[in-house]
């Protein structure tokens, strides 16, 4: 260090001294901080594939006996070109290292269920359970948030009782038990809605560009297509959003509730402000931080899949082939969708860790 | 459709949301031919199925969906007609002959059959198709196990055998030996050598075009939700009704419901059994027994000295009470007298199924020493065509409890019964066994003691009687259909006193149809309904 060239004194200041300070990794916290959430993530997913590959071979059950008919088994060629493809004449380590590496490479393998590369699967399921969880996220969060807060604020009231009747009943109803009910009533008995899937067969699904069926049946100005697609997102939407805006009535009650009861709000109604001032200002702005929390956790719950939900309705998403892989021990199929799910949720977490840093002055990211 | 109400609504929200999409839209070069081209069909026949699908390549093809679909695009040198799949009949062959021997079968080709591109179909196809399938030793490629083709000239090939094979015919009437255009394949990575298990790469390619001679082509396949075909306007035969056919996966329940309105161009496959009854009595319901129930006994000792001792097996036979079992299946269900179905040539006469006994039941247990016996019964907790597997073992249970047999119910997961019973160690398994290929012979090779159906009940060679090895050497040498059939009758006989094998019962699977369409007919060839032959009532659809 002594070597180094001295900065030059200019006017009895250095060069060094005019230049903005050299801003290091130290300074920046939000770099910091998703560089460590980074490698967070990165550990979280080598132990959900390591976890998953682990547990889909650990669960009984023979992928020779799920795949192959009781005629193809007796037949050794048959078996041993199967076992060949799918690479089970192998030990266990060296099947797990050859994912390792195919996953590394971006590789999530070939579903056993389906022959279909596993990453093509996903790419065709998850737009299908987008286009259902974004509304329903959306809707359920609204309709949550609202009564949640008029509940809170009328405690005891009317409005408040039949609030929190209608969430308990939600909460306490299955979901495949009110799918089944609304869809006996809105397509058997009423002839509403439709049965089910994303589009009624006589149409044929818009060209391709983001998989939701809505919004390309809109970029290709096809408005028959968007009715009929948006006709199908009613009632797996409706069901999706108001088990959601039950959740969120009774966690967006209790946290205001919470706030309510602090000294600063009774500081500010002494004061003499106006009751709506003293909701927007101050109750808002510190009961909905949790709210954050719990939509990013609703969010990664809905992307992640309704079995029930989508299965009723006959909703091709993930949900669905989560559940069609794992029955027929579809191993690169089940730890594809754990990579996945480990990816949506960790995702989440971070995006609610930084919007919530963003919106709590106090919650800082270091 | 959508109410008009609501596509009112959504419609003028979709316009009114989109009005700044438009220039957009033109600016990027986006076709304004999109905005009025309409992308409604007409007249498409909808076809309500639980996905069973993993390719729509004929070489690989074993799952219900896919043969579906298969069967509309592809076709083979023989068929059945609507459910008889006792008599293949040509389909692009225009005869077939076998050699006295029962060695050898020839079959002439017609001249007249176009592939979806154009291309004349010629023996070479034929042979490349089926070496390819045979090769590829995917999941259904056991029915052509011992066979093997050549071309006599361009319109002619010989299927050989080294025994003699009478099921032939059946198997070149199979979804698997369909014909495809060996051209296209070879451009698109498939080949016939013996090494196709790894170096055939065309099924990637089937999975998104077709290339057989069939009256559909593929538009699109997505296994996890829906299959959709297209008629080729130019297909060399007699076109189906529909221009259009879409295949979507759907939960049996939500296949009920829809089924229950009754309304137009509609097919669901997979309501059967109890399930049935709720229908209204308009739409078509056409079925066929193709399903046994069985109950399968461990012969080892080791294993359990109670099933091993055969008049155990026995004195259940007569303790089940089969009139209260056939009701738990519900419509087209059945006592069963063999292990042969009736929808098959060779089948015992319901006449033959046993019956109820418990004083009978109770002395051949005494007579063997077994007193009150115990047994677990492990099963697949599953509802299948309906049938709830664990309402069946528990009427079974409690009709073994009148003479004296205790049995512990043991459900497992399907996947953990499926590898469970593949090793040997249930003592007394219940499960379903549909038919593999149409064909006799299946069952016979199937249950042949030393396969790995019957290892399920350790029953190997050396374990069974020999009589049994006996009858299944007539079936094997019959060279005609009567011997034949009378070598299978005599084999179900044999099987009946001497295999740890018992029929429960044997039911049916079932396609329904809406009431406006025609030839709605179930198959037990592995398509379950051919769809290329589904009609409509004029002016109704």
């Amino acid at each position: 260090m002594a070597d180094a060239p001295s900065a030059t004194a200019v006017g009895g200041r250095s060069e060094q001294e005019d230049l903005p300070p050299a801003r290091t990794r130290r300074d920046r916290p939000l770099l910091r901080f998703v560089l460590r959430r980074l490698a967070v993530t990165i550990g979280l997913l080598f132990g959900v594939v390591t976890v998953g590959f682990v547990l889909i071979n650990a669960v009984p059950g023979d992928p020779l006996a799920i795949h192959l008919s009781p005629s193809a088994l007796d037949n050794p060629e048959i078996v041993a070109a199967f076992e060949e493809k799918w690479g089970l004449n192998q030990p266990l380590w060296q099947q797990y290292l050859h994912y390792l590496n195919r996953l590394l490479h971006g590789d999530l393998g070939t579903s056993q269920r389906t022959g279909q590369p596993v990453l093509s699967n996903l790419m065709d399921v998850i737009p299908a359970t987008v286009e259902i969880a974004i509304p329903a996220l959306v809707i359920g969060v609204v309709l949550g948030t609202t009564f949640g807060i008029l509940s809170a604020l009328y405690r005891g009231k009317l409005l408040d009782q039949i609030v929190r009747i209608v969430a308990l009943v939600g909460l306490s109803t299955p979901s495949f038990w009110l799918g089944l009910t609304l869809l006996y009533l809105f397509f058997y008995r009423f002839d509403l809605l439709p049965s089910g899937g994303r589009l009624s067969p006589e149409f044929e699904a818009p060209p391709e560009r983001t998989g939701l069926y809505t919004v390309d049946g809109a970029l290709h100005q096809d408005w028959t297509v968007v009715a009929d697609a948006a006709w199908h997102l009613v009632l797996p939407v409706g069901v999706l959003a108001y088990l959601v805006s039950v959740i969120m009535v009774r966690f967006v009650r209790a946290a205001m509730l919470d706030v309510l009861g602090q000294d600063f709000i009774r500081a500010a109604h002494a004061k003499g402000l106006p009751r709506g001032v003293v909701i927007r200002r101050h109750l808002l702005r510190a009961g909905l931080v949790p709210v954050i929390t719990m939509s990013g956790l609703m969010l990664a719950t809905l992307l992640t899949g309704s079995v029930l939900v989508e299965t009723i309705f006959s909703w091709p998403g993930l949900g669905q082939y989560v559940f069609q892989s794992a029955g027929s021990l579809d191993i690169p199929a089940v730890i594809g969708c754990s990579v996945l799910i480990g990816v949506v949720y960790t995702g989440a977490n971070f995006l609610v860790d930084i919007l919530y840093a963003l919106a709590d002055p106090r919650i800082r990211l270091s | 459709m959508v109410p008009p109400v609501l596509a009112a609504l959504v419609l003028a929200t979709g316009v009114a949301c989109s009005s700044g999409d438009t220039g957009s839209d033109a600016g990027t070069g986006t076709s304004t031919g999109d905005a009025t081209t309409p992308s409604r069909s007409t007249a498409t026949l909808v076809v309500n199925a639980s996905f069973v699908v993993k390719s729509l390549d004929p070489g690989t093809v074993y799952e219900a969906t896919g043969n579906t679909a298969i069967r509309a695009m592809y076709e083979s040198l023989l068929t059945f007609e609507g459910s008889d799949i006792t008599t293949p009949v040509p389909d692009l062959a225009e005869s077939f002959t076998a050699s006295p021997d029962g060695l050898e079968h020839t079959f002439v080709l017609r001249k007249d059959v176009t592939f979806s591109d154009g291309t004349p179909m010629t023996a070479d196809d034929v042979v490349f198709s089926f070496n390819r399938m045979q090769n590829l030793k995917g999941p259904g490629s056991f029915v052509a196990d011992g066979l093997t083709i050549s071309k006599t000239d361009d319109h002619t090939v010989v299927v050989s055998s080294e025994v003699p094979k009478p099921d032939v015919p059946i198997i070149m009437a199979m979804s698997q030996t369909a014909v495809l255009n060996s051209a296209v394949l070879k451009a698109n990575g498939g080949t016939d050598a013996e090494d196709a298990a790894t170096k055939d790469t065309a099924t990637a390619f089937l999975d998104t075009q077709s290339a057989g001679t069939g009256p559909y082509t593929l538009e699109k396949f997505d296994a996890t939700s829906q299959i959709e075909l297209k008629l080729d306007d130019d297909y060399w035969g007699e076109a189906p009704h529909f221009p259009r056919i879409v295949m979507r996966n759907m939960d049996v329940q939500a296949q009920n419901l829809s089924m229950s309105k009754a309304g137009d161009n509609e097919i669901a496959i997979d309501i059967a059994g109890p399930l049935l009854e709720g229908l209204p009595a308009e739409v078509h319901k056409s079925g066929a027994q193709d399903t046994h129930y069985l109950l399968m006994a461990s012969v080892d000792p080791e294993v359990s000295s109670v099933t091993a001792n055969p008049a155990f097996l026995k004195a259940l036979r007569l303790a089940v009470d089969y009139d209260g079992l056939v009701k738990l299946f519900g419509i087209g269900a059945n006592k069963a007298a063999g292990l042969i179905p009736p929808i098959l040539s060779g089948a015992l006469p319901e006449s033959e199924a046993p019956s109820t006994d418990i004083e009978e039941a109770k002395r051949v247990l005494a007579a063997a020493g077994l007193n009150e016996p115990k047994v677990t019964l492990t099963y697949p907790a599953i509802t299948r065509r309906g049938v709830d597997l664990g309402t069946i073992v528990t009427k079974v249970s409690g009709d073994a409890a009148k003479a004296g047999i205790t049995i512990e119910l043991d459900p497992l997961p399907l996947s953990a019964f499926l590898t469970e019973q593949r090793s040997g160690d249930l003592e007394f398994l219940f499960t379903p066994m549909p038919l593999s290929y149409p064909s006799a012979t299946s069952r016979v090779n199937q249950f042949e003691p030393g396969s790995d159906t019957s290892m399920r009940s350790r029953w190997s060679a050396e374990a069974a009687d020999p009589s049994v090895a006996a009858a299944v050497e007539k079936v094997r040498a019959a060279t005609s259909v009567a011997d034949y059939t009378t070598a299978i009758e005599e084999w179900q006989r044999v099987m009946n006193e001497h295999s740890p094998i018992f029929a429960l019962a044997v039911g049916s699977s079932f396609v329904v149809g809406s009431p406006n369409l025609t030839n709605v007919n179930y198959s037990p060839a592995g398509w379950s309904v051919d769809l290329t032959a589904v009609g409509a009532e004029a002016g109704n659809g």
